[in-house]
């Protein structure tokens, strides 16, 4: 009886000791996760400030805003689409597709007021093909997007015959290139569109429910929460972004591109992944997303200005994501466990 | 009183001669089912009697084959589950269908979150603020103390996210709750509170049904047992009268029917 006493003592006083160090863990992979893509923004700023020979220059500073815009305008759609434990790969596809329609309408002639709402339009309705699709049930989502991948690449190497279409836009051109407030108008179109997708989700009700079908769908059914319409809406808002993002890199180019957008979805996703976002659902948020867009770009941009192989930042944005979605895991096995 | 409540003479719920096969399966064959507002009905029998047929039936998530339903002494049908929310009736199901993710009110008021005044409002902003004060003041009412509404459920017991999965049903279902199996994987303590809000749901007028294995559960809380057997339903039991022998061996079919209470 002693032994047994005694050692139902010990063993009670090794588990508390256990769920102690647990969650001293947790508190670490939380905090890890919380600083970490901030804390890794910063001492990347302090260190190609000192290293990167021109990093802080005005010229400088604003090429990379001006380049975050078009992976961080399909980052924010993808963002939408994985919060509901989706994946859209058609976005680099959709971009291209949206870019090339607005090259040749523009180059037929049509206004710039016409153009922009029509490829707008064929985003949307991509983007609807994609949900309904979807929603079923029967069809996976990587699957899905991966058909409409091939299916928007080759529609657009079709239409544009395959090669740069020329185009004379001066207004749509220009703005592209300008600034307002000494801040690219292209960063300007980011920041807006940031904005407003990030009040949806965090404020309104259906963006609630984005997360709420990301977490659980089949309750959310049963809560009345017409899921399908959910579905079709985060893959609407993702194909009408990429469309965006489409006429800007045309407008920034001052051509079409039928290779606009090869292997964009690939850094839309790493970006909203490393901001937070879980492939199984129900996290992520556009800041979170904002700040993943902005790591990779500042990491990029440094790595160049200090003549290392572009290739490079390519390795480490990869080492980073692995890196964050084990410290995210981490945090997930031990906040159940306690 | 015979366990039946006085208050309201016409069931909330009724069914007459309800059948449903599945295949060559008799789910359900010829069964009449009634539940008044206010009382908190047992509804018991073997595994395969067809309770959950029934209730399913009764929730709008599965159609009868023939057979009436009658809300409030009116013939209707729920096609969907929502036509069945609509009219009042909230099921809390075995495999909880909170959104683990989302925090304590944020389930509560899942798919009915209220909308803020004015302007916003019609921009579809809810409000959880508002949400916040409500889902504290509910759960006070079912007295379920919880330390955090903004954490997120999965971070709760098991016992703690079935409560607040009866809380919701409770809260919403006015006139109809079915509880399948809501203290299945519950601890001692922790089913008592699930029976507690039963009954204090009952005595707001909400009609409960409770689908159970736990005899001692169903007896504790219930004003009336209804039994089913393979597929039939064999008698209607008083938990102050019948003992529980009387009423496993009614399971069982050690004893083939009574029909004191039949309708």
């Amino acid at each position: 009886m002693d032994t047994l006493g005694a050692r139902a003592v010990r063993s009670a006083a090794g588990s508390a000791r256990d769920e102690q160090r647990n969650r001293r863990r947790l508190l670490v992979w939380t905090l890890v996760l919380r600083v970490g893509l901030v804390g890794i923004i910063v001492v990347l700023l302090v260190f190609f400030s000192v290293a990167a020979p021109g990093f802080l220059s005005a010229q400088n500073l604003q090429n990379n805003l001006r380049q975050m815009a078009v992976v961080g305008i399909l980052a924010i759609g993808e963002t939408f689409v994985i919060i509901t434990a989706g994946i859209d790969l058609s976005v680099g596809s959709m971009l291209g597709l949206g870019g090339i329609l607005a090259a040749l309408a523009l180059s037929a002639g049509w206004s710039v007021a016409l153009v922009i709402p029509i490829v707008l339009a064929a985003g949307v309705v991509v983007g609807w093909i994609n949900g309904w699709l979807i929603k079923g049930g029967a069809l996976p989502p990587f699957i899905v997007t991966l058909g409409m991948l091939g299916i928007l690449r080759g529609l657009t190497q079709i239409v544009g015959n395959g090669q740069q279409v020329a185009f004379s836009a001066p207004s749509l051109v220009a703005f592209a290139s300008d600034k307002f407030l000494g801040i690219p108008n292209l960063f300007w179109v980011l920041l807006i569109v940031g904005i407003l997708a990030g009040t949806f989700l965090r404020f309104t009700r259906r963006g609630r429910y984005i997360y709420a079908v990301g977490s659980n769908m089949e309750g959310s059914r049963r809560a009345g929460i017409n899921v399908g319409a959910t579905i079709v809406t985060v893959y609407v808002l993702s194909g009408l972004l990429a469309a965006l993002a489409g006429i800007l890199i045309t407008a920034r180019q001052a051509q079409g591109d039928p290779n606009a957008g090869t292997g964009y979805e690939l850094d839309a996703i790493a970006a909203a992944v490393l901001g937070g976002a879980s492939l199984f659902g129900a996290r992520g948020t556009i800041l979170g997303t904002f700040l993943g867009v902005l790591l990779v770009q500042i990491m990029t941009n440094g790595l160049n200005l200090m003549n290392f192989d572009p290739q490079v930042a390519r390795m480490l944005e990869g080492a980073l994501l692995i890196a964050f979605v084990f410290a995210d895991q981490q945090r997930k096995r031990l906040a159940s466990s306690t | 009183m015979n366990g039946k409540p006085a208050t309201s003479p016409i069931p909330v719920l009724q069914t007459t001669a309800i059948s449903k096969r599945y295949g060559s399966v008799v789910a359900l064959d010829s069964v009449d089912f009634e539940v008044y507002p206010g009382e908190v009905l047992g509804l018991i029998g073997d595994n395969g009697a067809g309770k959950s047929t029934l209730t399913k039936i009764l929730a709008g998530a599965v159609t009868a084959d023939s057979g009436s339903i009658f809300y409030k002494g009116r013939p209707c049908s729920f096609v969907t589950p929502r036509d069945a929310m609509r009219a009042g009736i909230e099921s809390v199901y075995q495999d909880l269908s909170l959104a683990p993710d989302l925090d304590v009110s944020a389930n509560l008021f899942l798919g009915r979150e209220p909308l803020r005044k004015g302007f916003w409002g019609m921009l579809d902003f809810y409000d959880p603020a508002d949400m916040r004060a409500r889902c504290a003041e509910h759960l006070g009412d079912f007295g379920l103390k919880l330390e955090k509404l903004d954490q997120p459920v999965d971070s709760l017991s098991g016992g703690q996210r079935q409560a607040i999965a009866v809380a919701r049903a409770v809260l919403w279902g006015r006139e109809v709750v079915i509880m399948d199996e809501p203290t299945a994987a519950l601890g001692i303590t922790q089913s008592a509170l699930v029976l507690a809000l039963m009954r204090r749901a009952a005595g707001s007028g909400t009609a409960v049904i409770f689908v159970s294995h736990n005899l001692p559960h169903i007896f504790e809380a219930c004003d009336r047992i209804v039994v089913l057997r393979q597929s039939k339903r064999v008698g209607t039991l008083d938990p102050k009268r019948a003992s529980m022998d009387e009423t496993v061996s009614l399971m069982t079919g050690a004893t083939p029917k009574l029909g004191g209470d039949q309708p």
